[in-house]
């Protein structure tokens, strides 16, 4: 018999904010155990949580790359959960009225293009951290990601396979850092999935026993978990191996194996109920039209653009769009320079060299679009050489600097001075002899080692079209 | 509400009931679910879902980090305490 896998995500996305969504607690990445934390994330009596505005206008951002429909009216609710990473013994979160509803994601695969629909986007708090302690059999707890926002997506179960998933979650990232509502980072777990799975014979419409695989981290082990508990299903089926129940199951990745949680609480009801101390966050027309005024052209309409109006090649618009700082950086250089193929040259090999030197992701990209733009100005204008502009391009990645300015500062100016040149040309004619001689006895070779001299020399700053005329001429009329 | 849902309950919120306290949350329980029923007569079909009982909408906050207490303030009421991290019974076994 043939089967179908039929797939739900729901992917957690950690927002791009300076603090916490109900505590001005600094949101970041890390930091000393407990040292982001204020009496509201810690769940003592009596605090109460006041929404971050930015966590709200970022969900709103995703609900609108997403075409999501925005609730208007958008309330917290209260998901009952008993571990003391969330002290308050609940989770707030959207439950009754999220902030995006009913939205859909097209995705492209080797079957061909296909919309996955979203059920909703929730905004909702994450849980601290808790650290198991084998010498005092103690659970030691740090706060400092409690309360750090999420956005939550919800998709209905339209994905059938790994390839489809992959290609799901390949969107989500890019619709939302291009949005910067993320930086979707799966190795720091700025974007999680939690992966529900289920199979059914070809062409019936009677959803087989569903599996939920919770936290999964990176986009290669979500492939094979998907591989995995394909085949476990259908041998379940057909061969009666095991009895499939509806469970959480962790994913090992090492082993290649997914195993049931034993602790089947995961499978209890949350008993979702009103937060009472959070009011209804009400989002006017003056704020959903602010919001919808930032939002960026999508990538796909960028590279389109690209190729048919800037004339760059596939290749480079594609290496483009795949990161909002490359296209803006480019963008901003293009306005100044007015050359797309050269700014699109600097972006995907140079900058992306120091980048990788730096083990940076592309999305850090600080360098301003205006100074790589003036940078390409001094070279297409042959003031600068392109191998000095290379070491100007360097210290631009360091330190925000004027490429002229530094350019001359530096003497890296390309010199007209062609009595300088020649009184080089001169020297370096005189210092060897057998160059000359064996240049004039035919050897085209011979002429670059008296160019590499002169150049050196000249540290660069000169233009090497107007110094290979210069040298033959006077080669000529030894 | 049966003994079965009740046991359920005690579980998902980690109580344990005396079979008294059990009888008598199974009264209590029967009789709110009475009154609850009572409410389903209502037509609601084309009333808008009440968000809040006030007509009041929530302030929003700035997104600015501030940082107001030390981790030793926060923890000065904690009944145990290592390396600066709260400490609790152990959770999983």
């Amino acid at each position: 018999m043939k089967y179908e896998t039929v797939i739900g995500l729901e992917v957690h996305i950690e927002l791009a904010t300076e603090s916490k969504i109900f505590c001005s607690c600094s949101a970041k990445f890390g930091g000393e155990q407990n040292d982001h934390v204020c009496p509201a994330c810690a769940g003592m009596p009596g605090m109460l949580p006041i929404v971050n505005k930015r966590v709200v206008d970022l969900g709103m951002t995703a609900g609108m790359m997403l075409n999501c429909h925005i609730n208007r009216t958008t309330t917290f609710d209260k998901k009952s959960y008993y571990y003391p990473d969330l002290p308050n013994a609940y989770q707030t979160t959207q439950w009754f009225a999220p902030v995006a509803v009913n939205g859909t994601v097209e995705i492209e695969t080797s079957k061909g293009k296909k919309n996955v629909r979203i059920k909703q986007i929730h905004m909702e708090e994450d849980a601290g951290k808790l650290v198991h302690d084998d010498w005092t059999n103690t659970t030691l707890v740090d706060f400092n990601r409690t309360s750090v926002p999420l956005i939550e997506i919800v998709s209905q179960p339209d994905l059938s396979s790994a390839e489809e998933v992959v290609a799901y979650l390949e969107r989500l990232r890019s619709l939302l850092r291009f949005a910067k509502v993320s930086d979707c980072r799966m190795e720091q777990g700025s974007m999680r999935c939690d992966v529900n799975l289920s199979v059914r014979p070809e062409g019936s419409d009677k959803l087989g026993i569903r599996t939920e695989m919770k936290n999964m981290n990176s986009i290669s082990a979500i492939t094979r978990a998907i591989e995995y508990e394909v085949a476990r299903h259908i041998d379940a089926i057909e061969n009666g191996t095991e009895e499939l129940v509806q469970e959480t199951r962790r994913w090992d990745d090492v082993k290649g194996k997914s195993y049931a949680m034993r602790n089947k609480e995961t499978a209890g009801d949350y008993r979702y109920f009103p937060d009472p101390n959070v009011m209804p966050v009400v989002i006017d027309d003056e704020w959903y039209d602010g919001i919808k005024a930032t939002l960026p052209e999508f990538p796909e309409v960028k590279r389109a653009r690209y190729i048919d109006q800037l004339g760059l090649g596939e290749y480079d618009a594609d290496q483009l769009v795949e990161s909002r700082a490359f296209c803006d950086c480019f963008e901003e250089a293009y306005a100044v320079c007015g050359n797309a193929k050269e700014v699109a040259n600097y972006l995907i090999s140079d900058c992306m060299n120091l980048l990788n030197k730096k083990q940076m992701t592309v999305d850090m990209l600080t360098l301003e679009g205006k100074s790589l733009g003036e940078l390409i100005n001094l070279v297409t204008e042959g003031k600068v050489s392109r191998p000095n502009a290379k070491k100007i391009l360097a210290v631009m990645f360091e330190n925000d600097i004027n490429p002229a300015e530094y350019a001359e500062k530096e003497g890296f100016i390309v010199s007209n001075d062609t009595g300088k040149i020649e009184k080089v040309i001169a020297e370096a004619i005189a210092s060897d002899p057998k160059a000359v001689a064996d240049f004039k006895g035919g050897k085209e070779k011979a002429l670059m080692a008296l160019f590499g001299k002169c150049m050196k020399e000249l540290k660069g700053n000169c233009d090497p079209q107007t110094l290979r005329e210069m040298l033959i001429d006077a080669v000529n009329k030894q | 509400m049966d003994i079965a849902t009740l046991k359920r309950l005690e579980k998902l919120n980690q109580l344990a009931l005396t079979e008294e306290q059990e009888k008598a949350f199974l009264e209590f329980f029967s009789k709110k679910e009475k009154e609850a029923e009572a409410l389903s007569e209502i037509d609601t079909e084309n009333v808008e879902r009440m968000v809040h009982v006030m007509p009041i909408m929530t302030v929003v906050r700035e997104d600015k980090e501030i940082k107001n207490f030390t981790r030793d303030e926060l923890q000065q009421s904690a009944p145990e305490t290592t390396d600066g991290y709260w400490q609790v019974p152990r959770l999983v076994e």
